[in-house]
């Protein structure tokens, strides 16, 4: 008897289970269904395609597989490969550079729009929040002109107080910088508001006990305040990568990737290749190496600062 | 008897129905890179045209020049894409190598052959085959500023490059913010078209039987002319700059009365009266000054031409062909122009079809601006059209570009321009 009640038991967990499973299956379906159509189903036709010969405006079935033909040629010394390392290095720098000017202007202007001594911190937030929300095809027109090298009057305002006027983007020394400026200027706003809402997060108690302990404002910015900003930081530095790295509007409405290629960022560059020369192997092998490229960038900053967490723990 | 009659009365109505659905159905789209006041131009020739035809619907959509290509690669193409679009010759042989355009009908084919130049009609051709009824010519020639030539003491256009040079050295000033001669950059054609006319008229070419010839001598000087105008400060490359309008610092810094000298094409009347207003009297235009191993004043020209999508269902190919084959005819414009050839005339741009010429002749020879284009003409070597022409330009500007920023020196630059054309013209010819 107890055989067959435990084999019945058993069987009805069995059937419990597997109706569990099988309505565990139904409702993730449409989510998973649409992330693996919309979100893989690219992502591995590219990864394919980077390993094919194939013109964009052809039908998959004119694909040839090449294997790493395509990569060798990204990474070769003729023009194919000159172009895509000189793109990729213009992403490099025009990422760290956001990065590095965004971050640490996001937690000053925080630190202003946050503290209480002035009134007129959310009219602040929200005027820095304002450059966020104009579309970028406005910007490009604007900073377009405000960087004319005779007519800009940003070249005006110099000379006004002596200095000479700049080459902004009409040179390949500068027009990257000049990019990167006018990127900072629109996103600065959104990493400000990330880092008023961290800043939020830290208890007034640890500020009362440290101002007790002595401790002056830059003794408790880098005591507290930083350390205690550290996960969003993380967060807005991953976010910061991802919108640097992904650059485009700027470059395409305004510089065209020039001078001598100065601003041709990998974007830009893998539209060109892709699109316009309907090297649609190419392109694809290009879009792969970024997207390792910033899997590798994004994997180093979590290693970054788990190690930190590590040492402070 | 009434069912019966009641369902062939319902039956006459549904075939009719069904067949004016059929016509209806021609839903032609029209892709160009043309401003708002050309656009409006072909929009009223639309709509003269589909008061004849009512069955036909036709919508006019303009992107700017720098994102029509890619507009042509990413939606173009396909069946949705537009039905007619206008191309620059130098795109065909890649557009028609992935059958993204169809060939032009026979009859229509047979017409444009008979009244069009035969080297406007090869540029339009692949392999003997038609692929757009032509529209456009351009070709380029100096522009300048008579006002600065005036004030420089220089009494005439530069008819050879020691005139050029002695030209472009009185007419800088630093002080003024005033350079000799305008180059281009950040902009494919408008980098190389200027260096190919002047290569040209130095008795060079690009591309000879299908092979970059920039190795040539001629090619060097033209090179070294460029190095020349760089290092002697006649031309400031911070004010070489252009935007994807194909507008800038470089076309700003020539309406303002900055530069003295450029080479452009005749398109860019439009975009001078629209900069300069009044001032626009003070410009002239002339032919290529003559190189050292120039025999006489020559110029680049390429051509445009309207193409049909090769993948848009059947009937909507031919209501396009229809409606081309009569916009680029004698019958839609005024005193037997074309309505296309008009509406170019209106834009300073030459149209290619031979009775447009005959019809806008007063006009043509009267307009001084267009002047310095149409004695050029006769000389111009077309732009050459080959499999990877995007790429082989967009290495060329880039090289071209290096020079502008003294990132390389004319022998190299002319080393470099060769190796990659050639890798990039066989990479291209082999696929």
């Amino acid at each position: 008897m107890g055989g067959y009640w435990g084999t019945q038991a058993r069987d009805e967990h069995t059937s419990m289970h597997s109706t569990q499973h099988r309505s565990a299956i139904t409702m993730l379906a449409p989510a998973t269904g649409l992330i693996g159509v919309f979100i893989l189903l690219p992502m591995l036709l590219t990864i394919w395609l980077s390993f094919q010969s194939w013109s964009t405006q052809t039908g998959f079935e004119t694909a040839t597989f090449v294997g790493i033909q395509n990569f060798i040629d990204i990474f070769a010394s003729n023009s194919v490969g000159r172009d895509f390392k000189a793109a990729l290095v213009n992403t490099a720098i025009y990422t760290v550079l956001s990065v590095a000017i965004i971050l640490p202007l996001s937690v000053l202007l925080g630190l202003l729009v946050h503290q209480k001594l002035a009134p007129g911190g959310v009219f602040l937030r929200t005027v820095l929040f304002s450059t966020y929300m104009v579309p970028m095809i406005a910007v490009a027109l604007v900073f377009s002109k405000l960087y004319s090298p005779t007519e800009g009057p940003l070249n005006q305002i110099l000379g006004w107080i002596g200095i000479p006027p700049q080459t902004w983007l009409s040179s390949p020394q500068t027009a990257l910088v000049s990019i990167v400026l006018l990127n900072v200027w629109q996103q600065v706003g959104y990493f400000t508001v990330l880092a008023v809402a961290g800043l939020t997060q830290i208890p007034d108690s640890l500020y009362e006990a440290a101002r007790i302990d002595g401790a002056n404002p830059v003794q408790r910015f880098f005591a507290i305040t930083l350390p205690l900003l550290g996960n969003t930081l993380l967060f807005s530095a991953v976010i910061c990568i991802i919108n640097a790295v992904q650059v485009f509007e700027p470059v395409a409405l305004i510089t065209q990737g020039g001078p001598v290629n100065a601003t041709n960022v990998l974007t830009f560059h893998i539209r060109r290749v892709g699109i316009e020369r309907a090297q649609g192997g190419l392109g694809s092998a290009m879009a792969v190496t970024l997207m390792l490229a910033l899997i590798v960038a994004i994997a180093a900053l979590f290693a970054f600062a788990r190690s930190r967490e590590g040492k402070t723990q | 008897m009434l069912f019966r009659a009641s369902l062939g009365a319902v039956g006459t109505v549904a075939v009719l129905l069904s067949s004016t659905a059929l016509v209806q159905a021609a839903d032609v789209s029209f892709l160009t890179h043309w401003a708002p006041d050309t656009v409006a131009k072909l929009e009223a020739a639309a709509a003269t045209y589909t008061a004849a035809h009512p069955d036909t619907k036709i919508t006019v959509r303009a992107v700017p020049f720098g994102d029509l290509l890619t507009t042509l690669r990413t939606s173009g193409g396909g069946a949705g894409g537009a039905t007619i679009a206008g191309i620059y010759d130098a795109w065909l042989p890649d557009l028609s190598k992935d059958k993204l355009v169809a060939p032009v009908p026979d009859a229509i084919a047979a017409d444009t052959k008979a009244n069009w130049p035969a080297g406007v009609i090869g540029a339009a051709s692949i392999g003997g085959v038609l692929y757009g009824i032509p529209n456009e010519i351009d070709v380029y020639a100096l522009n300048y500023n008579k006002k600065l030539f005036a004030e420089a003491g220089i009494a005439e256009a530069p008819k050879t490059w020691d005139e050029f040079l002695a030209a472009a050295e009185k007419l800088t000033d630093k002080s003024k913010g005033q350079q000799g001669f305008g180059l281009i950059n950040s902009w494919a054609a408008g980098v190389l078209h200027p260096f190919s006319s002047l290569l040209v008229s130095n008795g060079g070419d690009l591309v000879v039987d299908g092979k970059p010839t920039l190795d040539s001598e001629a090619a060097k000087q033209t090179f070294e002319l460029y190095e020349k105008l760089i290092k002697s400060g006649y031309s400031d490359p911070a004010m070489a700059t252009a935007d994807a309008n194909t507008t800038g610092p470089f076309l700003d810094s020539f309406v303002s009365g900055k530069t003295g000298m450029i080479i452009m094409a005749n398109w860019w009347e439009s975009a001078l009266k629209a900069g300069m207003g009044d001032a626009f009297a003070d410009v002239a235009t002339a032919p290529i000054p003559v190189g050292p191993s120039g025999d006489t004043a020559r110029s680049i020209s390429y051509s445009w031409m309207t193409v049909v999508n090769a993948k848009a269902p059947a009937d909507e190919q031919a209501a396009a062909w229809d409606f081309l084959n009569w916009l680029n005819g004698p019958e839609s414009g005024p005193n037997g122009a074309s309505a296309m050839g008009d509406i170019l005339m209106s834009m300073g741009i030459l149209p290619s079809r031979t009775s447009d010429g005959v019809a806008f002749a007063d006009r043509l020879s009267s307009d001084p601006f267009l002047k310095g284009y149409t004695e050029t003409l006769a000389n111009a070597k077309p732009f050459p059209v080959v499999l990877g022409g995007q790429e082989f330009s967009e290495s060329l500007q880039k090289t071209l570009e290096a020079i502008q920023f003294g990132q390389l020196s004319a022998a190299d630059a002319q080393a470099t321009a060769q190796a990659d054309a050639t890798e990039i013209l066989a990479r291209n010819a082999a696929k």
